[in-house]
């Protein structure tokens, strides 16, 4: 009995830090989904964090070193590419798709509109290697890694060996992603009833309550499926979307459903980019959409909105903003690791 | 009675005699008959992030573009391919149903200590037709029909 009694402590306790508490060093919003993320396989540490940080912000990752993963995922607007419509790459090379803002990523069940990526930690490897955008190769990127005085250092820190290797140097990248959890918007604030929605965002929720929620669903405004939006093809970019992983013609133009969490900073928006304005994709929903077998059965009923309510819409999409988020001193870029003559450099100095 | 190596993840490169020998820790009075392995990465593996050693993708074998492990890389020449240089190129992999590539392949040994497990390549290369498929580069059906072939070329002999 005493033996049962305590296996079942243990379970308890297992059960306790596997589900409510994944790592130390993450914390779950209240009210929030387990994370989909196995911390176990790569338990967080500062010094992780701190090196993923690091070769974040690093063009070094890049062939000719002139862009890093910040180049295109800016803290500012919520780790997206405001202004551009698809991603830039070295020698001003365009690929064919908006990208996204990073955040929340530990719930994401797949990576790339598409969800060409299955795990965060390859994630890296696509937009390293791809021509059009850093166009280099994982093991050279390694090699530059490893000559450079800094980050022998970092490794050793973050994972007691010196020598870097393509898994420690994935793991930390996700480490640092996986901290970038955006949950302190004013939505959030009323929902821990801290505050109270305006009249008009109010009722903005009502109508996305109605029309919106099923595939951006709760709290973390996406219900991580892939879903035709009705968007005709562009036939420049000729980007069949999901239909290049699973070759289904029935997953043609079928693209990941986006988090709408920071959309104020997030423009352009779509997979390509193709609207500047919040106010042109609800035009897209309520009078743009292209009819066909495969579109979203949530978008088969036609959406009316009076321009009120397309006002009162956007008004609740505001309150998605995350100032807390954007401006956190610990996503920006890490001067006191490459410079160590600034504050705390000291820990990574000779 | 199963042995099983912990872990057991081995990269061969055919050109590099090195990494075509593998020393295996078994229990010393364990009899076998049988030896079972993959050619090709599981699909549990394969979606479970990433992984160091003979499974880091730095060693060439991971699709960087669409997530998952390259199984069999096998290039070369020939003159029935009319292409540039009369080169072909097979990446085969893929793990998702109904094209998981991965080959799972057993044979029957002797009880002797050492074994030379020998790979037929001119079999492979009798059911192929390079004139018509000389570039497999992705996951899907065309990948695992090639895989397919792979499993019948391997025999066994004594050292």
């Amino acid at each position: 009995m005493k033996y049962f009694i305590l296996s079942y402590c243990f379970i308890l306790l297992l059960l306790l830090t596997s589900v409510v508490i994944p790592d130390p060093l993450f914390t779950i919003p209240k009210g929030w989904p387990k994370p989909n993320y196995s911390f176990t396989q790569n338990q967080l540490s500062q010094s992780k964090i701190d090196l993923g940080r690091a070769l974040f912000y690093d063009p070094i990752l890049s062939k000719d070193s002139t862009i890093s993963c910040a180049s295109c995922h800016n803290p500012y607007t919520a780790f997206a590419h405001t202004d551009h419509a698809l991603s830039h790459g070295i020698h001003d090379s365009i690929g064919i798709r908006n990208a996204p803002a990073l955040l929340n990523l530990a719930w994401q069940k797949s990576f790339m509109w598409d969800g060409a990526i299955h795990h965060l930690d390859v994630q890296a490897l696509a937009p390293i290697t791809h021509p059009a955008e850093m166009n280099e190769e994982f093991s050279h990127v390694l090699m530059k890694l490893q000559n450079k005085p800094i980050y022998p250092k970092l490794f050793y820190l973050a994972f007691g060996d010196s020598m870097l290797t393509g898994a420690s140097t994935l793991k930390a990248l996700s480490a640092f992603l996986l901290t970038l959890v955006s949950a302190n918007s004013k939505y959030d604030s009323v929902t821990r009833k801290q505050t109270k929605f305006t009249p008009q965002e109010s009722n903005g929720y009502k109508i996305f309550k109605q029309h919106c929620a099923q595939c951006h669903k709760e709290p973390l405004f996406t219900n991580h499926t892939f879903e035709r939006n009705g968007l005709p093809l562009d036939s420049i970019l000729n980007d069949i979307g999901r239909m290049k992983i699973t070759g289904l013609t029935s997953d043609s133009l079928k693209f990941k459903v986006p988090t709408l969490r920071n959309i104020e900073f997030t423009a352009p928006y779509m997979h390509d980019g193709r609207f500047k304005h919040l106010h042109e994709v609800i035009k897209h929903y309520t009078s743009g959409i292209q009819m066909n077998a495969s579109l979203s059965d949530k978008l088969k009923k036609p959406i009316s909105l009076n321009p009120k309510e397309r006002v009162d819409l956007i008004a609740f999409l505001l309150t998605l903003s995350d100032n807390n988020f954007i401006f956190n001193p610990k996503h920006s870029f890490p001067k006191m690791i490459f410079f160590k003559n600034s504050e705390s450099g000291k820990i990574y100095g000779d | 009675m199963i042995w099983e190596e912990n872990k057991s993840f081995h990269l061969m490169d055919l050109s590099d005699e090195k990494s075509m020998t593998i020393l295996l820790n078994k229990p010393i009075d364990l009899n076998f008959q049988t030896l079972c392995f993959n050619i090709g990465i599981d699909s549990l593996t394969n979606v479970s992030g990433v992984f160091g050693g003979d499974l880091d993708p730095t060693n060439g074998m991971y699709w960087t573009w669409q997530s998952g492990y390259i199984n069999i890389k096998m290039e070369g020449k020939s003159p029935h391919c009319l292409t540039r240089n009369h080169e072909f190129q097979f990446h085969l992999g893929g793990y998702q149903s109904p094209f998981n590539a991965c080959q799972n392949i057993c044979l029957d040994l002797q009880n002797t200590v050492s074994h030379d497990i020998s790979i037929n390549l001119q079999d492979l290369f009798d059911k192929m037709d390079l004139a018509t498929q000389n570039q497999i580069m992705s996951p899907g059906k065309n990948a695992y029909i090639l895989s397919q072939y792979f499993s019948s070329i391997f025999s066994v002999h004594l050292k």
